[in-house]
């Protein structure tokens, strides 16, 4: 606060000191005022109370005097009685005439004037009762009006003296007022001007010392209302008041500001907690999640010291500072302790640990929180379900402010995610190793076939080489009897050789290792390709084939297996049909499916065995009876082939009359 | 004379082999492994080499890709022997330069009149 500011004091004080002036000089103002006005009351008063009535007794005092001495000159001349009534009436109003005069008297200098007029007047009166006594018109009387007269003259020089002096009073009288009023008026213009002045100023000055800082006060209040939360008053000043005000704005809009930090901090750690929740719940690695939510509790708490530790022993940890060796320690702290008792997700604070609200703290743990000269700790219990699966203890050493509230509970936020991601991690290595044994598996089998199919087919070669070379005798020559030997030899070592190459043909597709090869695929033109492959050999036996295909039948498929579905089925048809029989395939478009039936006449299958038609090394009773060849694996293979593109097969046979295979395949979408 | 090398561990299949060359006419120089097919195939120069692919040591796949690599023996005709019918597995013997495939089990008739008619060719 600047010496200045202070100077200004309050804004009652500017306006009393404001209004103080004013009401001093309107007061002023008012009582000249008034005290012009009585001043001029009174000289009114006086002239017409006493100037203004002595002039005029003084007057008719003459005028009586007048009378009288005009009457008794007029008596005396023509001794006419009647002036003489003029003379008397005079003498009978001068004495009311001389008092009254008298009582207006106000000053010494008067009441003389007045006493030496009324002895005049007296002196005359005397000489004027001898006079009536002459006889008129005689020598005495005009010698007595001789007398009379100049005592008459030194009476009327006395009267003029008193009017005079009257006239002179009621002149400084007037005068007097005149002055007054004038003076009266200059001062109360001065007075009035000065006031206005004083008015006009003290607005300015009051402008300047409560208008500005209040305006400035207000813009700031805007710009904080507006959001410019780091707007203050810079320099408060002006009247304590408006100073006070802007002070505790200013107060007020740190607090503002202090509180939308807190606010954007929150938001801050809600937000990693919420990324590190996402990245915890969806690790699928467990190493690497315990190490992805140590690092990311840490750094999002400012933790020193970050300690996992797993029901079963087994613990992860973070730390700061190169403190590897204390964690260590607290990693290998049994924290059973905790994993016993404690609620799953409940909270443990160093105060808890000190002021024994929760359970006891081991010793060796105390230590370690001691060691690290931990400030705050706190442990969270973690789980999924009702399943405790560890506990995360966060430690804060040295000055370093304790967690808030808002702090702890996303971490609690985040531990509760670890537990959920923990279990998922271990759920999908765990499905790892099923998968990768699975693979393993099925590559040992893979591996084996072709083992097997090699090791089966080099002697198979040897046997198959070496009688080939007996019955084309290159040795020499052979009998009947070796020739129909070696043809059951040879007949069977075939047979082998078939089975051999199915069991392998299989075992890949069951392993659906070709499904590699699908492509577009039309059906109509492969059913063409079979039948020109089997036609000569129907021919042969002596057996109708008829085949018709319709419609699109178009498929997305491996053209080599489908080819051999088609060749199973329609040489299975030929083989188990005698001559005189007849064989169809039939293929059709039936909604979203290309169907194909292959039906013979055929010895057809026993009822009681149809249900096994499909397995490996089925050969139905009736046909092994009549030793028609076969390794019983063409029907196997069919249906793999069939599964494996999405459709299905389906028999009908009656025994001695015929069967009918149906394929339903998926056409091309 | 022709002289016709084949190239088989499997002792019964050399002497079945060996023993149709020899009836049609050919000089056979029998080897059992991959190491002694090559050996011989360079010492020799025989017309035609037949290879078993599965030997020991070298293959007969690795044998073929070496005696193509060889400017002495690069025009050598060879026919591959294999008990193996995957098809990687011929096309991994066609790419290393063999003239043909023949699987196992095999026909020795077959076998011959395949690499009688591989070297009328090339005569021709």
């Amino acid at each position: 606060m600047s010496s200045r500011a202070r100077r200004t004091g309050s804004v009652g004080q500017l306006l009393t000191r404001a209004f103080s002036v004013l009401f001093v000089l309107i007061v002023i103002a008012g009582a000249a005022g008034i005290t012009a006005t009585e001043v001029q009351v009174r000289s009114v008063r006086e002239l017409d109370d006493h100037v203004f009535p002595m002039r005029l007794a003084n007057a008719e005092l003459r005028a009586v005097m007048t009378d009288a001495q005009r009457a008794l000159r007029g008596y005396l001349l023509t001794a006419d009685t009647r002036f003489m009534e003029s003379y008397d009436a005079a003498v009978q109003d001068f004495p009311g005439l001389a008092d009254r005069l008298d009582d207006l008297v106000l000053t010494l200098s008067e009441s003389t004037a007045v006493v030496t007029q009324v002895d005049r007047a007296e002196a005359w009166w005397a000489l004027a009762d001898q006079q009536r006594l002459v006889p008129p018109r005689s020598d005495q009387a005009v010698e007595y009006a001789e007398q009379g007269k100049n005592l008459f003259d030194a009476y009327l020089v006395e009267n003029d003296a008193l009017d005079d002096t009257m006239a002179a009073r009621a002149e400084h009288l007037g005068r007097r007022a005149e002055r007054l009023r004038t003076t009266t008026e200059a001062s109360l213009t001065a007075l009035t001007v000065l006031a206005a002045l004083l008015a006009l100023t003290a607005g300015l000055y009051t402008r300047r010392k409560i208008t500005r800082p209040l305006d400035r006060l207000v813009r700031v209040l805007g710009e904080l209302t507006g959001g410019k939360l780091n707007a203050r008053v810079r320099r408060p000043d002006g009247p304590a008041e408006v100073r006070a005000v802007s002070e505790a704005v200013n107060v007020f809009a740190t607090e503002i500001e202090r509180n939308r930090r807190d606010e954007q901090e929150m938001a801050r750690l809600r937000q990693s907690a919420r990324e590190l929740g996402i990245t915890v719940r969806t690790h699928l690695n467990e190493d690497e999640l315990l190490a992805e939510a140590g690092s990311g509790l840490g750094r999002m708490l400012g933790a020193e010291h970050v300690v996992i530790r797993l029901t079963g022993g087994r613990s992860a940890r973070w730390c700061t500072r190169g403190a590897e060796g204390l964690c260590d320690r607290l990693a290998a702290a049994d924290a059973g302790w905790l994993l016993d008792t404690a609620v799953q997700g409940s909270v443990w604070s160093v105060e808890d640990v000190r002021g024994g609200a929760g359970p006891e703290v081991p010793e060796e743990e105390r230590r370690g929180f001691r060691d690290a000269h931990a400030s705050g700790v706190f442990s969270v219990v973690f789980g999924n379900g009702t399943e405790r699966l560890g506990v995360v203890t966060l430690l804060v050493a040295g000055d370093a402010p304790p967690w808030s509230l808002g702090e702890i509970r996303m971490a609690e936020s985040v531990v509760a995610d670890l537990g959920h991601g923990l279990t998922q991690a271990r759920i999908y290595q765990a499905e790892q190793e099923v998968v990768s044994r699975l693979q393993e598996i099925d590559d040992v089998k893979t591996d084996f076939m072709s083992t097997v199919s090699h090791e089966l087919r080099t002697p198979l070669t040897s046997i198959a080489g070496y009688l080939e070379m007996l019955v084309d005798e290159d040795p020499g020559p052979l009998n009947e009897a070796q020739t129909k030997m070696l043809a059951v030899i040879s007949r069977n070592t075939s047979r082998l050789r078939g089975l051999i190459e199915d069991l392998l043909i299989l075992s890949r597709i069951e392993a659906g290792t070709f499904r590699a090869g699908r492509d577009t695929v039309d059906l109509a033109w492969l059913i063409s390709g079979v039948q020109a492959v089997v036609t000569p050999a129907a021919d042969r036996a002596g057996i109708a084939l008829t085949v018709r295909a319709e419609g699109d039948l178009r498929l997305d498929a491996d053209s080599d297996q489908i080819d051999r579905v088609l060749s199973n089925l329609l040489s299975n048809a030929l083989k188990f049909t005698p001559t005189g029989g007849a064989v169809s395939l039939t293929a059709r478009r039936e909604d979203d499916q290309a169907v194909v039936e292959v039906s013979d006449t055929g010895m057809g299958i026993p009822a009681g065995e149809q249900d096994q038609l499909f397995n490996r090394f089925f050969r139905a009773s009736n046909a092994n009876h009549l030793a028609v060849p076969g390794t019983g694996m063409g029907l196997a293979i069919t249906h793999a082939i069939v599964r494996n593109h999405g459709g299905t097969i389906t028999a009908t046979s009656v025994e001695n009359t015929g069967t009918t295979f149906t394929v339903r395949l998926p056409v091309l979408s | 004379m022709t002289a016709v090398l084949i190239a088989d561990d499997d002792a019964d299949i050399r002497d079945l082999v060996a023993f149709k060359l020899e009836q049609v006419g050919y000089d056979v120089i029998a080897v059992e492994d991959g190491q002694s097919a090559l050996e011989a195939a360079r010492r020799n120069q025989p017309a035609l080499a037949v290879l078993d692919v599965s030997m020991p040591g070298l293959s007969g796949i690795d044998v073929c890709r070496m005696l193509r690599a060889d400017e002495t023996t690069q025009g050598m005709l060879i026919v591959m022997l294999t008990a193996r019918v995957q098809e990687q597995d011929i096309e991994g013997g066609f790419g290393a330069g063999a003239d043909d495939y023949v699987t196992k089990p095999f026909s020795p008739r077959e076998l011959v009149s395949r690499i009688q008619s591989l070297l009328t060719r090339s005569r021709a």
